[in-house]
């Protein structure tokens, strides 16, 4: 289009920028919403940041940027950044790590048949309300009669047994594995639906050239599907860093503040603390690190060339 | 052309802020009935309909005003005051605790004076037992108006104290050697659910006010004198550790929450446990005439009063941007009649600030023994987690599961309320 605007003429040129207009008149809806429920948001929450201030209170009192830096000397804003990057770290292996493998094996020629059973049964964690699975975790994981420790008793292990949400060296890790349980059958899915459209030429190719699956998944399947690789990179890892509810249900940042997490630590600061400035600029502090990172992957994935 | 589209784009955008701001016009009854709003904490089916009957009452009564009830319970309400608070849909008359709690809106302004109406009729301020109307003033201003009168109290199997020829405790000493006796009888002496951490600090809201002297421990809860170096608060944390380093609790107690707690205590898996008297009811349809209870025993080289119990009434405060204070105040009124407040104690078991209301006739025995123990103390300690400011009741809640499983020491903690406390000084004027 580009190329032949020039060359256009007159009658032709009108055409073209009314046509372009049009378009621009019919994402003007959208544009305005985003605008008003996205980035006004934004910057009036970087403008709160600069004031302290509560939520039925009248006043404010302009603070300017105390709060960012009490926020860098606050010991527990590190503990929060430590258990959201273990949480983005132990998602990526399991959710695309592990979803990748499961995807390619209910992909197999040998397994398809069973496959619509295995995808449904590993995608049920992914609809339960977020509430429920917390509050059935928290039974699992109860000492006293919850089913996890039951296991590991009867698999003659009881030194494993422990009160897993009460002990602050191992609570961060069991909050971690709950999201595993509930997403990694997710991006399997989504994995499975990318795989779906690889062309079955290639595999035929590759069989008659004696490749191994092993080497099918590595040179065919993964380049394939490139692009949803990066899409789940991409939302595993900002999901791991506006995650709030599973830990706000499971432990609330306990024991003591070992597990808490920035979405846990922000609404702290918001409704217990009354401390709307502190906790608008935790806000703002994710934003920055979410769209870094999502920055950073898109310009290593060199996402937008393809699909 | 340029004009259509700038046209077009204010249009979009004056549809979207109508939208906005049509749903908050406020909405008055059709009928030109007064609308109140009120908001309590009790949504659970065994309290519910004690207040939607009294409201049923109320609007027969009052046939021009009608009340709008909701409830949120105990622990989404103490988030959701504070953002209800903020909007325009204030509710005429909200849920709240005694002392800081209600004081933090007093201070914002969102609280209504309520001295002229009690003054104003000095038969219902007279009826209530004084203790429960003061700890909800501030400055010699009453601000809230106390629905129950709620204490904390040891309640013990007698079954088990029987067995080992135990009698109730009256110093930490013979509380000690108890626990110690319980202990070496293969028994759980203590049960206690510290999921969430407040069931902790009501062991420590009553020992901080027996370690430290009154003055002191009021000026320090006062957010604009708040120091907390007393040696006393230090000890307080230390005798509460202690009792877990001799073993004395329950195995997981920070991953137990309180109900489930209470269940090992019904079953007889546990010997004491610390229990609010809104509870004795629960307690009495479970062990049936098998427990009894005790206050927390007296600390011999305290420096508080020993006479003091821990609990705090709760109630109701009326919002300063209410429309309808007369109306407001009637409904308070009426919800705090001896007539219901006798039903209160009778249908739901708690203890009511209305003096002569919770009597034997009406109430439980035990918890007419329990209202007639806090009448008899010389004063009440209230609530760690709502006594003192925001900030440093979380610097507590958040540190009390971790002085329970010893990985950090009084020292370290009072540390960090000293250093909360020195900057909540500096933020209130």
């Amino acid at each position: 289009m580009r190329f032949a605007c020039p060359f256009l003429e007159g009658e032709d040129m009108t055409r073209t920028f009314r046509n372009s207009r049009t378009a621009l008149l019919f994402i003007l809806p959208a544009l305005l919403l985003i605008l008003m429920f996205v980035f006004l948001p934004i910057v009036l929450n970087l403008y709160n940041s600069l004031f302290r201030w509560n939520s039925f209170e009248v006043g404010r009192a302009f603070v300017g940027l105390e709060y960012y830096g009490r926020l860098f000397k606050d010991p527990i804003f590190f503990t929060a950044l430590k258990n959201n990057s273990l949480y983005a770290v132990i998602s990526l292996l399991f959710q695309v790590g592990g979803g990748l493998v499961i995807a390619a094996i209910l992909e197999d020629k040998l397994i398809r048949r069973f496959q619509p059973f295995f995808r449904t049964v590993f995608f049920i964690p992914s609809v339960v309300s977020i509430a429920v699975v917390g509050l059935l975790w928290q039974l699992l994981y109860n000492p006293e009669v919850g089913l996890v420790n039951g296991a590991m008793k009867a698999i003659g292990q009881s030194e494993w047994a422990r009160s897993w949400l009460g002990d602050s060296e191992v609570a961060i890790y069991a909050v971690v594995a709950v999201s595993q349980w509930q997403y990694t059958g997710y991006m399997a899915m989504l994995f499975i639906l990318a795989m779906q459209k690889i062309p079955y030429e290639y595999y035929e190719a590759s069989m008659i050239d004696g490749a191994s699956k092993i080497k099918t998944f590595l040179f065919i399947t993964l380049p394939q599907i490139k692009e949803m690789i990066l899409v789940g990179t991409v939302i595993t890892v900002i999901g791991a860093f506006k995650v709030f509810d599973e830990v706000y249900i499971m432990t609330n940042g306990g024991p003591g503040r070992s597990t808490e997490v920035l979405g846990t630590m922000l609404y702290r600061a918001a409704f217990r603390n009354d401390e709307m400035g502190y906790a608008s600029t935790i806000g703002t502090v994710i934003f920055v690190i979410t769209l870094t990172l999502s920055l950073v992957q898109l310009k290593l994935g060199k996402s937008g060339q393809e699909v | 052309m340029k004009t259509k589209l700038v046209l077009t784009f204010m249009l979009v955008f004056a549809l979207l802020l109508a939208g906005c701001s049509s749903s908050s016009s406020t909405k008055e009854d059709e009928s030109g009935k007064v609308v109140l709003k009120f908001l309590h904490k009790w949504p659970q089916p065994e309290y519910a309909p004690y207040f939607e009957e009294v409201v049923k009452d109320f609007e027969k009564q009052n046939p021009n005003i009608k009340i709008k009830m909701e409830a949120i319970a105990d622990e989404p309400i103490k988030d959701k005051l504070r953002v209800i608070l903020g909007g325009n849909e204030v509710p005429d008359i909200m849920f709240s605790w005694s002392g800081e709690f209600a004081r933090k809106f007093v201070r914002a302004n969102a609280a209504l004076d309520l001295t002229p109406y009690l003054n104003e009729d000095t038969a219902w301020k007279n009826s209530f037992i004084p203790a429960s109307l003061q700890p909800f003033t501030s400055d010699g201003k009453n601000y809230g108006i106390p629905l129950r009168f709620n204490g904390k109290f040891f309640v013990y199997n007698k079954k088990i104290f029987e067995k080992y020829n135990l009698q109730e405790p009256a110093t930490w000493d013979e509380f000690l050697q108890t626990l110690d006796t319980l202990k070496k009888g293969g028994e759980t002496p203590l049960i206690l659910g510290n999921q969430d951490p407040w069931a902790a600090i009501h062991y420590l809201t009553g020992l901080n006010q027996k370690e430290v002297s009154q003055d002191v421990r009021m000026k320090d809860y006062n957010p604009g004198s708040g120091e907390f170096t007393d040696p006393g608060y230090v000890k307080a944390m230390e005798l509460l550790a202690d009792l877990n380093k001799k073993g004395y609790f329950m195995k997981n107690v920070n991953s137990s929450s309180h109900d489930m707690a209470k269940q090992l205590f019904f079953a007889g898996k546990g010997a004491i446990m610390y229990v609010e008297l809104e509870e004795f009811a629960d307690m009495d349809k479970n062990m049936k005439g098998n427990w009894g209870f005790f206050p927390m025993p007296s600390i011999a080289d305290g420096k508080g009063n020993q006479n003091f119990i821990t609990g705090a009434p709760d109630g109701f405060i009326v919002s300063s941007k209410t429309k309808h204070p007369k109306e407001a105040i009637q409904f308070l009124k009426f919800l705090t009649s001896k007539e219901n407040s006798l039903k209160l104690v009778k249908e739901i078991g708690w203890p009511s600030p209305i003096d002569g209301a919770t009597n034997p006739d009406t109430a439980l025995k035990e918890v007419a023994e329990g209202v007639e123990a806090m009448k008899k103390a010389e004063g009440m300690a209230e609530w760690l987690d709502t006594d003192v400011h925001a900030k440093v009741a979380d610097v507590y809640l958040s540190n009390i599961q971790l002085l329970l499983d010893g990985s950090k020491t009084p020292e370290q903690i009072i540390k960090e309320v000293q250093k909360v406390a020195k900057q909540v000084q500096s933020e209130v004027e």
